[in-house]
């Protein structure tokens, strides 16, 4: 039906991993894929939630002959326990995250490694958590408001500063259901006592307790982690980008950046800048130097210097295959240990940085905020040095890129619909514009795409094929991470082509407002700013998050951090569809917790929506958008 | 903002009006055929007058042609109810709008069945080829700014009048529709194509001709073919500024229409809230219509040009270069003595009011005559496409605007302004609110493509004024600081600036990212920010190509820029040299550089210090000796951040060669001066070596005492190579 001719195709971007696997081949690497079908089929118990190894009386694996574990505990009781721990595994690796930014903006000073580069921002926060600002130094301010960031994750009494900002509905809701995120490791500490041997095995508690941990990441530490990067790295813009893996230069000293904190990367960009750096490469035989990135540090250095993407999480392997890439240099989380074997086999250097990510095989340079700026040289350097043996006849770097571009944070997008307002009657700084474009049916909807991938799911191809039904059907997407980067190497975010598979009233809206139909917002963190924009779209609309026609999606989720932020996009009233289940179809109440009427939905006004048929998750996701329409009737 | 409260009842969606106005124009269509044909019989022709484009609305559309009633009915069914889908969808509903569009030209050309005249004074109906190709050039070309559709009327039919005059001063096209036609046609208003207000017809479907008009400029003037829609709606949205003023009440008929409307890319303005909704830029609500000239022009992004400047005396480049002598002079701001600044600031669009002028103080009435004051205009502007790069481009442009007032004289930039008003002017009535009126008029019009919105605020008052030259003074530093990082390594062009030859003809500046245009004021960013914005203007890029010398700073390229910008008068120059083919002088530079030969250094003098240098002459004097565009070796005019520039002198040894300057300019360099000359030389705190007024005035030996006692570096350098 539609011209879909300007995309990269998902055929095309295997055809590509497939040239890459031909020199995994030549030099006897092991790939995710083969190690894929070497896991497969996987454990039974383990998919359905219902094997308990949480004391040493088991492991206890439930079948119909034995339904209940040693200690008595059923299917239910253990499903929801793992469900849980696998929940605040994510809150804890987010919230971690965000914890690094805090102490990372403790030791920002004027002309130091780390610098406030977003005033007005810090000032805007500070006032919003009641910090007297006036006349104070700004660094003096950075260090008072690192201190109280820091205390949202111990403190004894009270709920999260930033949970404040939820609609009065919203945390009516959470206060009613005691689900009022407290001190984030409270949380998380609170969760692992509920499931040690002997404590909860009652469902509803526990799941109670998941969207609670939730919370405490997508309204704590994920959105520390956002808004205090803001501060330090700038708030993003939209800029011009490019992304899949042939933005690596063959004839460039080629630095990949992988994880997810973007302290070091933000390092590694400003010494790949430095002419002292770029005249050592060209005195030892390249033309220059790239840094790309892969995964969510990717996304930040994307969104705020509109560096490359190279690709997302199942392109980790890749960007080694190619034989052209001098140095990936990695911090935290979703990072394949399988990168030190791999990278043994070319000249690569495979570098961790972070004592949170310690791997075999791997050359560790710790990071430390006071000295960021002698590590990231000695680490662009190393790479530079390093060029001279890369073997040519493995180099290959698959021709395939796409322009995007990305950098639509709230602010961004607040901006961007001031550009549509009328002064004559418009107020600025607000989401009204879009409220008035869902409102009278030119866009229907909103969805927030997000998430991994994951081999169960054929990688990238449900992130896109989403995208491109939601966009015929009049659904601006808004999406972060490792689905951001799969719409940005298929060329949906390239704004001038983009917006031709688009519906009229999608279309019309792009061209008006100079945007992709599908917004780059930034990394799995970030997915704190899709909780702000639906906040504030809900009081400008004056209606509760729950009516608002936007659903949440992750079609190819794969980590614990997922499932956290699953849980706090349903508490925030967002129906969140899923596209590879999350190890709870062992029990029917759990299920019926997480997806019924009877469950959460209950409790916060959404549910999950698991589905493994992408194709019918989209055809559910446009009807939940539809009903909303229907119930505020428009 | 009216919030968007739900309603109990089920309410009609914005896209089920469409469709029910699509749906009763169908069945009325359908109808009035039938009758048509009853009456007639299906080989009756059907055509409107004076057209080769047959029904043009459809033709446009579908590529065809109807020659009778029996193919009128056929495309009605065949073509038109296919469109009618009604999925709850945009695109349905703009098919729909253009469904019910047809509709209407079907109906309207019912009328002229069988040779008949429907319409007569005042109503035009159907317009002719002729009427398109009369309006639709200066229409595309921008001529005519853009074309007001107006459907209904106001309760007050004066209002009605009112509106369609407001945009016919603006020289928009204007056609009425509805009581529109009646209000404006009662009141004795002149109306009809010369004017440019056409009354189309008293019923609503008659907007159809002035659809008709736009689609067949797109194919007249926009070779669009016939039946290609795409591009005959990019064609409509991007060139035809047409946008709808609809009164309440709406029917859907006319909601359909405005469905049509905006497919075709035209905004509707209207005062309608029941079951009405809104679009950013396509569907405005604005219930206060007395400002729906402002809020249609800003939806449809019409920026108007402006000609005429309203203020007591005339404007003319003429005026550019004269002269007020002291005793023509009614005031003085003066700069050097007072605190004075013209600072141009980007905004947000709802801080600015467009055209606000504020005199904040005493008016020129209100001063003795031959008064030094201090005075200080601030121009806030906004816009979608500005950027705070062109802050300075249009700061610098102020200079030449103010000069082109009859009797105004401006010389300077930044906080070193002088203006002298003449008593002929305060006589004929010129105030400092129209030093406003020309900065708006003209902010507006030559930066038109990133301005949508300026004011100004002038502020006569001493003390304010204090403060607010400090808080200029910040913003002049943060733009400066942000070219401090970049080097003339770093970049492969350079730019002219020939900004002031209307009053050096011969002075051609090149401006790189180490040397700043002497006048201070146009640093190499602001040069490309002008290149930009006037892509034939003064600043023209010139590539770093043909280096003679990396040390002097010749090039081949500089070479024939500044001989073919001088028109001829310098032959060479080098970019970094005192005494090799220095670079010219216009006459604003804000300091200046002689030798000093005692000590084989440099003095450096500036434009505020009115006292004696060592070479026993004052800046006035050194001056003279360099000034209207000459070379004169040893004696430069340059900016004061040149001076701690590593490019500054460069061929003769750098900055390090300064052996004086006034305290007040030492006391303003010392920070950058210092940072510079300790990383080229080595030297801390270099500035507390040069000598001041303080130290030594006019007696060369006192000066090499000095420089002997601080052992300051010139005295371990080679003499110059004179």
């Amino acid at each position: 039906m539609k011209d879909w001719a300007s995309l990269t195709t998902i055929e095309e971007m295997e055809a590509a991993t497939n040239s890459l696997l031909e020199n995994a081949s030549k030099v006897g690497a092991d790939t995710w894929q083969q190690r894929a079908k070497n896991q497969t089929p996987h454990c039974g118990f383990g998919e359905g939630g219902t094997c308990c190894r949480i004391c040493s009386m088991g492991p206890c694996r439930i079948t119909p002959k034995a339904p209940r574990g040693i200690c008595g505990c059923d299917v239910h009781g253990i499903v929801a326990r793992n469900y849980l721990r696998f929940t605040v595994g994510g809150t804890a690796a987010h919230s971690d995250h965000g914890r690094e930014i805090m102490h990372t903006l403790h030791q920002t000073r004027e002309g130091g490694n780390y610098q406030v580069k977003d005033p007005e921002k810090l000032i805007r926060i500070a006032k919003e958590w009641g910090v007297e600002t006036e006349g104070k130094d700004i660094y003096d301010l950075a260090h008072e408001m690192a201190e109280i960031g820091l205390l949202e994750y111990g403190f004894p009494f009270g709920e999260q500063k930033f949970a404040q900002r939820a609609p009065e509905h919203t945390k009516e809701l959470w206060r009613k259901a005691e689900i009022m995120p407290r001190a984030i490791d409270r949380e998380i500490a609170t969760a692992m006592h509920m499931t040690h041997m002997g404590c909860s095995s009652l469902p509803e508690a526990l799941i109670r307790q998941s969207l609670r941990a939730g919370l405490s990441d997508g309204w704590g530490g994920s959105m520390m982690g956002t808004e205090f990067s803001d501060v330090m790295f700038g708030t993003p813009k939209p800029l011009d980008t490019e992304a899949n893996i042939g933005v690596m230069e063959k004839d460039n000293v080629n630095i990949v950046v992988h994880g997810h904190d973007p302290s070091l990367s933000e390092m590694i960009v400003y010494y790949a800048n430095d002419p002292e750096m770029i005249a050592y490469a060209k005195s030892l035989g390249a033309k220059g130097i790239t840094v790309s990135g892969v995964c969510c540090t990717s996304n930040e250095v994307a969104m705020r210097h509109g560096i490359p993407m190279a690709g997302n999480f199942l392109n980790q392997e890749n960007v080694v295959l190619t034989g052209a890439c001098e140095a990936i240099v990695v911090d935290v989380q979703c990072i394949f240990p399988a990168l030190g074997p791999l990278s043994k086999c070319f000249h690569t250097k495979f570098i961790t940085t972070s004592p949170i990510a310690r791997m075999p095989d791997s050359e560790f340079i710790q990071f430390h905020a006071e000295t960021a700026g002698e590590n990231a040289k000695a680490i662009v350097k190393m790479a530079i040095e390093n060029f001279k043996n890369r073997t040519p006849e493995l180099v290959n770097i698959p021709n395939q890129k796409q322009k995007a571009r990305v950098g639509y944070s709230v602010e961004a997008i607040k901006k961007v619909l001031d550009g549509v307002a009328n002064s004559q009657v418009d107020e600025f700084g607000s989401t009204k514009p879009l409220v008035e474009c869902v409102h009278s049916g030119v866009i229907r909807g909103a969805v927030a795409m997000v998430g991994c991938n994951n081999p169960k799911v054929r990688p990238d191809t449900a992130h896109i094929e989403l995208m491109k039904k939601m966009l015929e059907n009049d659904i601006i997407v808004i999406t972060t991470g490792c689905s951001a980067q799969a719409a940005a190497k298929a060329g949906l975010m390239d704004p001038e082509k983009a917006k031709e598979y688009c519906g009229a009233g999608l279309k019309r809206v792009c061209e008006l407002a100079g945007i992709p139909p599908v917004l780059h917002m930034g990394s799995c963190v970030d997915i704190s700013r899709m909780m702000v924009l639906a906040s504030d779209i809900a009081k400008d609309w004056g209606i509760n998050i729950s009516q608002v026609p936007v659903v949440g999606c992750a079609p190819e989720w794969m980590s614990e951090k997922a499932v956290s932020i699953g849980n706090y996009v349903v508490a925030t009233g967002i129906e969140t569809f899923l596209g590879v289940d999350p190890y709870s179809k062992g029990s029917t109440e759990v299920t019926e917790l997480l997806q019924g009427e009877n469950g959460v939905t209950q409790w916060v006004e959404a549910k999950f929506v698991v589905d493994t048929d992408i194709d019918a998750l989209g055809d559910k996701m446009i009807a939940c958008i539809e009903a909303k329409r229907a119930a505020l009737g428009i | 903002m009216i919030s968007l409260i739900l309603k109990e009842e089920k309410t009609l969606t914005l896209f089920d009006r469409v469709f029910g106005g699509n749906d009763y124009n169908y069945e009325r269509t359908v109808a009035a055929i039938d009758a048509a044909i009853a009456q007639y019989g299906e080989a009756e022709a059907v055509a409107f007058p004076n057209t080769a484009y047959n029904l043009p609305c459809y033709y446009s559309i579908t590529g065809k042609k109807i020659n009778n009633l029996g193919e009128l009915k056929a495309a009605l069914e065949n073509d038109i109810h296919p469109m009618m889908t009604r999925n709850p969808r945009l695109q349905d509903a703009f098919d729909s709008g253009v469904a019910s569009a047809l509709c209407a030209e079907f109906l309207e050309v019912l009328k002229y069945l069988h040779g008949a005249e429907p319409y007569a004074e005042p109503e035009m109906g159907f317009l002719s080829d002729a009427f398109v190709r009369n309006l639709g050039l200066p229409l595309v070309t921008g001529d005519i700014p853009g074309v007001a559709v107006i459907i209904g009327g106001a309760e007050d039919p004066a209002e009605t009048v009112e509106l369609a005059k407001s945009y016919q001063a603006l020289g928009l096209l204007v056609t009425l529709t509805g009581s529109s036609v009646k209000h404006c046609a009662e009141s004795g208003m002149n109306l009809g194509e010369g004017v440019r207000v056409v009354p189309l017809g008293y019923e609503d479907q008659s907007v159809i001709h002035v659809v008709s008009v736009a689609l067949r400029a797109a194919l007249i003037f926009g070779a669009i073919q016939p039946g290609d829609t795409k591009a005959l709606y990019k064609y409509t949205m991007d060139r035809i500024r047409a946008f709808v003023n609809a009164y309440k009440s709406l029917t859907d008929e006319i909601v359909s229409y405005g469905a049509g409307a905006i497919q075709l890319g035209f905004p509707v303005i209207s005062n309608e809230t029941e079951n009405m909704f809104r679009v950013p830029k396509s569907l405005i609500q604005q219930l206060d219509t007395s400002k729906w000239n402002a809020t249609s022009l800003e939806a449809r992004d019409i920026k108007l040009k402006i000609t005429k400047i309203d203020i007591p005396v005339s404007y003319a480049s003429a005026f550019e270069g004269e002269i007020i002598r002291k005793g023509d002079m009614q005031v003085e701001v003066d700069g050097s003595r007072v605190d004075c600044f013209e600072l141009v600031q980007t905004k947000e669009m709802q801080e600015i009011e467009d055209h606000k002028i504020t005199v904040i103080g005493p008016e020129i009435d209100e001063i003795p005559v031959g008064s030094k004051i201090s005075l200080s205009y601030t121009v806030e502007v906004a816009g979608k496409a500005m950027q705070a790069d062109f802050e300075s481009v249009m700061e610098r442009k102020i200079h030449a605007w103010i000069n082109c007032i009859e009797g105004v004289m401006h010389t300077g930039q930044r906080d070193m302004i002088r203006i002298r008003i003449s008593k002929a002017d305060y006589e004929a009535g010129f105030k400092f609110a129209h030093l406003g009126e020309v900065l708006y008029a003209k902010v507006k019009s030559e930066f038109e493509v990133v301005v949508d919105k300026c004011q100004v605020t002038i502020v006569v008052d001493a003390e304010q004024n204090k403060e607010l030259r400090a808080k200029a003074n910040e913003i002049f530093n943060k733009r400066d600081a942000r070219l401090a990082s970049m080097t003339d390594e770093s970049v492969d062009t350079f730019y002219t600036c020939i900004m002031c030859q209307a009053f050096s003809p011969s002075h051609v500046c090149i401006v790189t990212p180490e040397r700043l245009g002497l006048c201070g004021a146009v640093s190499w960013l602001d040069a490309k920010a002008t290149q930009e914005l006037d892509p034939t203007g003064p600043c023209q890029p010139i590539l770093k190509t043909g280096c003679q010398d990396e040390k002097l700073g010749r090039y081949d390229s500089m070479d024939e820029a500044v001989n073919k910008y001088s028109h001829g008068a310098v032959e060479k120059i080098t970019l970094y040299s005192l005494f090799q083919d220095p670079m010219t002088s216009c006459g604003c530079f804000e300091c200046i550089c002689g030798v000093e030969p005692c000590s084989m250094g440099v003095v450096i003098t500036c434009r505020e210090h009115a006292g004696m240098t060592p070479l026993g002459m004052s800046f006035s004097e050194m001056a003279s000796m360099t000034g209207g565009g000459v070379q004169t070796p040893g004696f430069m005019g340059h900016g004061k951040h040149f001076i701690s520039s590593k490019k500054f002198i460069a061929a003769e040894g750098g900055p390090g060669r300064i052996v004086w300057m006034p305290k007040m300019l030492k006391d303003q360099m010392r920070e950058r001066l210092d940072a510079t000359v300790l990383d080229m030389y080595g030297v801390e705190n270099f500035t507390d070596m040069i000598a001041d007024e303080t130290i030594c005035t006019e007696d060369p030996e006192q000066l090499l005492e000095y420089l002997g006692n601080v052992g300051h570096p010139v005295l371990g350098m080679e003499p110059f190579d004179m």
